[in-house]
């Protein structure tokens, strides 16, 4: 090695900053993402804790908000309501959901598979569709309240805590089965064999050993759903009767307040993000402290069922499976019945109910659509880029862009569209009264599992693929375009079609934010179940899930997508 | 073809050097090994003359331009990873060619080169193949053909032939060295494996922490190991701790438990020092036969181990200190557990530093 044959210096890159900023342009892309995210979920969610506790005219911090929050028996009840039916939620969903992933996961019978469709099914009926369903079923007119009269079995009133509570579970129940199944699968099979071989009996070793390592799933999935009661809009609304929760309580609040001065709207909205973000607080904490990870071995077999026991497992699959279902029949039934005002004559069809949706008033459809696509376009490419930066590309801005992108998902879509709507109202720059801002608001609430949809198939793409193709003489952008990017593909369709399919069914926050004439479908369907148009109202209903099962149909079957693959 | 040199090279990870200030230059055409534990460094020197890390000192020349500061697409180095990292939805031709088509080249060039290189590669009929359907021996011919068909002016490489079974990686080193040697392109190879080292390379750098212990040619890296840590590394060694006494060849002595042997160098301070000897290059005889008692150590036969082509014993020397003999099976004299014997210990063996 001779330093005196060190050559004159040669400049280690030659080219201008902005064509190095073309090649490598992450940092500012991750920039623009951040700010992007700042303006529509950062600075609204600002402006609501700002109008609960400063004062309009003077400016000064006054709690007086919250005083009358706890003074006032409405809405302490109303706190105490959405408790205590997030803890009865919780235990009826876990009580269906954890035995019949138990059942699924470690046993063999006929009618198995059909359970499989349970994510499926939640996904393509939406929870508003599912209340006005039950609604048609158990209702004051139901038609099932009524055969039930005729047998003699007088159901108490479907509104209020028995409509509320039996909803929701059906709706919830999928998210336990769902989290618990997973859980079970998770399981080294091994330690069950140990207990047995230490001399447990079966019994003793499901409550001694397989229990206590499913604990923290339980418990994290009891707070999961816990959220997603309490955070819920449309059954309350729909079904709550004279029973008042948090949720529906912050959206009859807007709309009183409205053009005055929104401070109880705040305050009940800040309350929910606060219980919300404590339960994902303590669930964090389980989550680090007490998940075991049993990275090898495989889960117990499943075993044959034999008889008695095979016969009721089927049947209790079927009838999950067709109450789940139920609901979609509902609604097509109910599309085609004719209608009187609120008497639907079953029995009685028509396709008028479906000409009225489909020709003289399709705005709601084309609204849906619209927006739907527009959200899906934005969401997608944002997804792509922001799941790239947070898989590949990590550093502080990025982390921070991470926790930024997944904040919505601890907020309840109305608690975001009065935030949203606040924000733009005035000022600068107003989107209030512009599709823009419920544009904005699917895009900001769905696109953080299309992050999650698009981050899976990035983990499963080794940093040794990238250096590959740059140390070929790729540049890194070009690496991107040519060799991550294909490979990323079928991931970034699953996230689109799921951001589509879950922006149509979007309402608790578009309904805060729409006005005359950009109705969607799920507020028009939200309309006319309050003015008890009940036909009309399936009319859409059954436009909505062609819209929803279509795509959902051709993904999975035509280009065989995995869309719950991610957790 | 090109010459790589490295000026004071350091790179730290929080309050860690991976890299301490290390110096070396690679011979146009010369086959160079980094060879070490993991966490010696090895790997991060490899991916900083590729470009993947920026060093936080020191200067990286390629010939004679400094390519320390270089984007790593613009640096011309062809790269095999240890995970082949081949794109999963590419076949094997769009593999292979894909560093062809980011240069631009015409396809019906990018025809010829790869067809070629697919054949020099023994992959022919496997180019419409996809990575997924392809063996591990077959893969790892992919991931040389693609770093060798854009002719590189080095060729680096990590590791890729510990995802192999052990047959198939044996045939891969004859494999890449042939070819090395055609294309008469130098090449820089990552390791742990010293016998891999040994037999592939011109010369072996040792590294230890960030820094390197020894560089030399296979042969005098194992006949002539500097320090405990390469006697150790490179090929087994048994370690025995001796008093030296100074004196010239021939002269200086060595103190060993229950003997005195005539050191196989000269000694110029005398003290506690370890001497490397290699279990292959011990004589084992009877007590009662020595008549000249110097060289022969007294010891005692542990355990006879038969491994077909040799006998492996270990052996205690009188005050405990154990050690290793290889016998190769036509001259070993079926020593029994508990014999008292004498070893020769040959004029091979080294005395070596200790320094940690």
């Amino acid at each position: 090695m001779n330093p005196a044959s060190a050559p004159a210096f040669a400049p280690a890159s030659t080219s201008p900053g902005w064509r190095r900023a073309l090649q490598s342009p992450w940092p500012l892309l991750a920039l623009i993402s951040l700010l992007i995210l700042a303006a529509f979920v950062l600075w609204p969610l600002l402006t609501l804790f700002r109008q609960s506790a400063v004062d309009p005219q003077s400016g000064e911090l006054g709690w007086h908000g919250f005083r009358t929050f706890i003074e006032d028996a409405r809405y302490t009840t109303a706190f105490a309501n959405s408790l205590l039916l997030g803890v009865v939620t919780t235990i009826g969903s876990l009580l269906l959901g954890a035995p019949l992933a138990y059942v699924v996961a470690r046993y063999d019978f006929r009618g198995k598979s059909l359970v499989a469709l349970l994510p499926l099914a939640t996904i393509v009926l939406p929870d508003f569709l599912v209340a006005q369903a039950w609604l048609m079923l158990l209702g004051n007119n139901g038609v099932l309240r009524l055969a039930l009269e005729d047998l003699g079995i007088d159901l108490p009133s479907f509104y209020g805590w028995f409509g509320m509570i039996f909803t929701l579970v059906f709706n919830l129940y999928a998210y336990a089965y769902l989290g618990m199944f997973a859980a079970l699968k998770a399981i080294d099979g091994a330690i069950e064999e140990a207990a047995v071989n230490l001399g447990a009996s079966s019994l003793r070793r499901a409550l001694t050993v397989t229990f206590p390592v499913l604990l923290p799933a339980l418990l994290v999935n009891a707070m999961i759903v816990f959220t997603l009661a309490v955070d819920n809009f449309s059954i309350p609304m729909i079904l709550g009767g004279k029973v008042e929760v948090l949720s529906s309580l912050i959206y009859i609040t807007f709309l009183s307040e409205m053009g005055g001065n929104p401070v109880m709207q705040s305050v009940l909205a800040v309350v929910s993000v606060l219980l919300v973000a404590l339960v994902l607080l303590v669930q964090k904490s389980v989550v680090e402290r007490k998940t075991y990870q049993m990275h090898q071995g495989r889960p117990p077999p499943a075993a044959r069922a034999r008889g008695w026991a095979a016969r009721s497992l089927t049947a209790a699959a079927l009838l999950l499976m067709a109450l789940s279902m139920l609901p979609a029949a509902v609604m097509v039934v109910g599309a085609f019945t004719k209608a009187r005002g609120p008497v639907l004559r079953y029995g009685q069809w028509t396709l008028e109910n479906m000409e009225r949706a489909l020709g003289t008033a399709p705005a709601p459809i084309v609204n849906s659509l619209l927006l739907a696509t527009a959200a899906t376009l934005a969401g997608t490419l944002f997804a792509t880029i922001a799941s790239y930066l947070i898989v590949k590309k990590r550093s502080a801005l990025v982390s921070l862009l991470d926790y930024v992108a997944m904040l919505p998902l601890a907020v309840s879509g109305t608690v975001l569209g009065i935030a949203l709507i606040h924000s733009y109202n005035t000022g600068p720059v107003v989107l209030t009264g512009t599709w823009i801002i419920m544009a904005a608001a699917l895009f900001v609430r769905k696109v953080p599992f299309s992050i999650r949809s698009a981050s899976a198939s990035l983990y499963n793409i080794p940093d040794s693929m990238e250096e590959a193709a740059i140390n070929l003489g790729a540049s890194p952008l070009e690496s991107f375009r040519t060799v991550v990017l294909p490979v990323m593909k079928p991931a970034i369709w699953a996230a689109a079609i799921l951001m589509w399919v879950t922006s149509l069914a979007e309402i608790s926050a578009t309904i805060v934010l729409y006005y005359g004439g950009m109705e969607t479908m799920p507020i028009e369907m939200f309309n006319q179940i309050d003015a008890g148009y009940l036909a009309r109202a399936s009319a859409y209903g059954v436009v909505l899930m062609a819209a929803i099962i279509v795509p959902l149909f051709i993904a999975t079957r035509v280009f065989r997508l995995e869309l719950f693959s991610s957790n | 073809m090109a010459r790589i040199t490295l000026e004071n090279i350091s790179k730290r990870y929080g309050d860690t050097a991976v890299i301490d200030s290390l110096s070396l230059t690679i011979e146009h055409g010369e086959f160079f090994t980094l060879l070490g534990p993991s966490g010696c460094g090895k790997t991060t020197l490899l991916r900083t003359i590729a470009g993947f890390i920026v060093p936080d000192g020191g200067r990286l020349l390629l010939d004679d331009e400094d390519i320390t500061r270089l984007p790593a697409h613009k640096r011309g180095t062809g790269m095999v990873f240890q995970d082949y990292a081949l794109f999963p939805d590419k076949s094997v031709f769009d593999n292979v060619a894909y560093g062809l088509r980011v240069r631009k080249l015409a396809a019906r060039e990018i025809q010829a080169r790869v067809g070629q290189m697919l054949e020099r590669m023994g992959l022919e009929g496997l180019a419409t193949r996809q990575p997924a359907e392809l063996s591990g021996g077959q893969r790892q011919r992919v991931a040389l053909a693609r770093a060798l068909v854009i002719e590189p002016r080095v060729l680096l490489m990590d590791e890729p032939l510990s995802n192999l079974d052990a047959k198939l990686r044996i045939q891969m080193r004859d494999v890449i060295r042939q070819l090395q040697r055609e294309l008469r392109i130098t090449a820089v190879f990552v390791t742990h494996d010293q016998e891999e080292a040994l037999s592939m390379s011109d010369r072996i750098a040792l590294l230890r922490q960030g820094r390197i212990d020894q560089l030399d040619t296979p042969a005098a890296l194992y006949t002539r190991p500097a320090t405990a840590y390469a006697a150790d590394f490179i090929g087994a060694a048994n370690l025995i701790r001796v008093l030296a006494r100074p004196g010239a060849l021939g002269q200086a002595r060595l103190e060993l438990p229950g003997a005195v042997i005539a050191a196989p160098q000269a000694i110029e301070r005398g003290g506690d020092a370890l001497l490397a000897v290699r279990p292959e290059t011990i004589e084992i005889d009877a007590a009662s036969d020595a008549a000249d008692a110097t060289g022969a150590v007294p010891a005692q036969v542990v355990l006879r181990r038969y491994v077909g082509y040799k006998v492996s014993y270990a052996l205690a020397l009188v005050d405990g200190t154990t050690v290793h003999a290889d016998i190769p099976a036509a001259a070993d004299r079926e020593w029994e557990e508990g014999a008292r014997v004498v070893l020769h210990l040959g004029a091979s063996c080294r005395l070596v530093s200790t320094e940690p």
